[in-house]
């Protein structure tokens, strides 16, 4: 699929596919094994896929299949042995260790399905940790935090611990802290898994939000179908590859039909 | 992002707790024996500055300023005629019986001083005057034989007053103040001839040579001098000093006590700290795990865990050492046990503190090192 994207990536941080969208992220024959010898589970098998800028891209697929390893190859946060990972022009599979971690730094927000706050910081010196990391100030890091929680509805409650709120704010914290550094790229894997039916809907529709930016892209794992609707496009993986395609968004509404009934090769 | 690092830390409560109390034990052990055993070894010494020369001089064989081994008189004028020598006295010195009211005996440390210039003096007179202690039977006593030689008596001992020293008469005419000696017993100062008129009578009755070298000579040449002329062992009092110190050190199991117990003070922080820093560390994992993912490199990490480390080491040692002091103030009145905190010793166990901290912080950075940042996607 998609071989007419050519597999030296975009230069510049953005290159038109075929299709006339702008790449975001550009992904082509990734292979990730764990484990060596007899143990050894290839959980990726030469994964091809591409994310548009300015979408909300799910990843789904059966238990095991590989989402979550490729959500970290692509994040940068787990080394792969074959194949090309081009995000926002940044070329994983050239990129020293150390200029990795640089770019995780400034071109990644991440939010986890445990929401993975620090229980013994306030939820403004828990947002601003990816400004700290990334050499801001800590009062221009604490005053810009704040206004993020602000924009979260979290005003005045900046200076409580995490652990005194419920699920569906504390990952409305953990957006504030993957989006305070403005990442181009915002990865969650199960973001709403913890939380319950109304209070994921409330959070994909703040990602879908986010992700409706010009130069963002937002990539989502999740099994949770209730939530499939916010999607711009799923990719369906299967067996450590990718398995189809569906442009959800191209259907005119946004309710997604669970059976997979509609193809697409984007 | 190191105020976020030791945030982290002091909200964990317990294991924070832990630390500060492991390491200012630690700290109390290591820094209170050593106080103690530094006191012991300053006592071994006391003679030297309660008599004061600059140049000992003994018999051949005599290795530090407690051991007495006697010689003939005729020794004085062999160390005056050696060149160098400004002047040289002759010193007695033993240990005898003194009888109590209560028909008990004690033992005392008695000084006879050369009787014309009166060196080897004590340093502070309390109650008295030096000169008299040349009348007949008379004596001064430091302040320890008033506390020991006054049991079963109405009132304690003072100037004028009599009591016993080896079925004796002996006057008091004047109180000194006297270091404390490691034997623990009381001095008694006297004349050379009054001393030798206390004790039993033997054929030798020189115990020691006080000496100085010329102006302009240094004590330990002169010494050497002394040495090389008459064979007699002479020492500085520098050295004299740490000879001393050194024969302690080598020949009782006094270090060795100590040492156990500075190593056990020892072995206790490392294992407390170590154990609870890791503990932190695993149990932070997910969130450094977390960082790493954000984009904090590995020396960041580790920067942070030596912030953490090193914070509850100072914390814990300003802990340690407020109850070792705490524990000198408390003592020092009394003067039991010995107790001396030269500035080395709380460098020294800072330095030990600091060691274990970063021993224990390194545990920790080993953990997080290999972690991979993708953990954190992982349930
Ligand atoms: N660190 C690892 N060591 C060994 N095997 C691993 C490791 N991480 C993942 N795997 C294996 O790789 C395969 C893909 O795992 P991955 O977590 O990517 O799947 P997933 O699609 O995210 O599954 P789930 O929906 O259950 O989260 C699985 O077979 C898994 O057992
Ligand atoms: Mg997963």
């Amino acid at each position: 699929m998609n071989g007419d994207i050519p597999s030296n990536g975009p230069a510049n941080g953005s290159a038109p596919n075929g299709n006339g969208h702008t790449l975001a992220v550009h992904v082509r024959g990734v292979t990730k094994t764990f484990g060596k010898g007899e143990a050894a589970v290839q959980a990726l098998k030469g994964v091809d896929f591409d994310v548009r800028q300015g979408e909300l891209l799910m990843i789904v697929g059966p238990s095991g299949c590989g989402k979550t390893t490729l959500l970290s190859v692509i994040a940068g946060t787990l080394e792969f042995e074959n194949g090309e990972i081009d995000v926002f022009g940044s070329s994983l599979h050239s990129l020293k260790p150390r200029e990795v971690t640089a770019f995780r730094k400034r071109t990644v927000g991440f939010i986890f399905q445990q929401f993975n706050l620090i229980p013994t910081l306030s939820l403004v010196e828990n947002v601003s940790v990816p400004l700290l990391i990334n050499g801001v100030k800590r009062r221009e890091a604490e005053e810009r935090s704040a206004a993020m929680l602000e924009r979260l509805g979290l005003k005045g409650r900046e200076h409580k611990l995490p652990t005194e709120f419920s699920g569906g704010q504390q990952q409305r914290v953990a957006i504030a802290r993957a989006l305070v550094h403005e990442p181009r790229m915002v990865i969650c894997d199960e973001p709403t898994s913890a939380l319950d039916k109304d209070t994921g809907q409330q959070i994909m529709e703040q990602l879908r939000d986010i992700a409706r930016h010009p130069e963002r892209c937002v990539i989502v794992v999740t099994h949770d179908n209730r939530v499939f609707k916010y999607a711009d496009r799923m990719t369906e993986m299967e067996d450590g590859r990718v398995q189809r395609v569906h442009d959800v968004a191209a259907r005119g509404d946004r309710r997604f039909d669970t059976s997979f009934g509609v193809t697409s090769d984007g | 992002m190191f105020r976020l690092a030791l945030k982290m830390l002091l909200g964990d409560r317990a294991k924070y707790a832990m630390l500060v109390g492991g390491l200012g034990f630690a700290t109390l052990l290591m820094m209170q024996q050593s106080a103690v055993f530094v006191g012991l070894m300053s006592w071994t010494t006391s003679h030297l500055r309660n008599i004061r020369a600059p140049i000992w001089v003994g018999d051949t064989k005599v290795e530090q300023a407690n051991e007495v081994k006697a010689m003939r008189d005729t020794e004085v004028n062999r160390v005056r005629s050696v060149a160098g020598v400004e002047w040289a006295v002759p010193l007695f010195f033993t240990i005898l019986q003194s009888r109590l009211t209560d028909g008990n005996f004690k033992p005392v440390m008695v000084v006879g001083l050369d009787t014309t210039t009166l060196i080897g003096r004590p340093a502070l007179m309390l109650k008295g005057r030096l000169a008299d202690v040349r009348l007949p039977n008379a004596v001064i006593i430091d302040d320890l034989a008033v506390q020991r030689l006054s049991i079963g008596r109405k009132k304690p001992l003072d100037v004028g007053d009599q009591f016993e020293i080896n079925d004796k008469e002996a006057r008091i005419v004047g109180i000194c103040k006297a270091e404390r000696h490691f034997f623990g017993y009381p001095y008694i100062f006297t004349t050379f001839d009054q001393a030798r008129l206390f004790s039993p009578k033997s054929r030798k009755m020189l115990s020691l040579v006080l000496a100085s070298p010329k102006p302009g000579l240094s004590a330990a040449k002169v010494a050497e001098a002394i040495h090389q002329e008459t064979g007699l062992a002479a020492y500085d009092e520098n050295r004299f000093g740490w000879a001393t110190i050194w024969w302690y050190v080598r020949n009782t199991g006094i270090p060795v006590s100590f040492g156990t117990t500075i190593l056990l003070g020892f072995i206790v922080g490392i294992v407390i700290c170590g154990q609870t820093f890791y503990l932190f560390v695993v149990d932070n994992l997910r969130h450094l795990g977390a960082l790493k993912a954000m984009g904090a490199g590995n020396l960041t990490i580790a920067a942070m865990l030596l912030v953490q480390a090193f914070t509850v080491g100072c914390i814990g040692f300003g802990f340690g050492a407020g109850l070792t002091a705490a524990f000198g103030f408390a003592v020092l009145d009394k003067g039991m046990p010995p107790f001396l905190l030269p500035w080395q010793l709380p460098v020294f166990t800072f330095v030990v503190v600091m060691l274990i901290c970063m021993f224990a912080a390194l545990l920790g950075i080993l953990r997080i090192w290999k972690v991979e940042p993708a953990i954190v996607f992982r349930g």
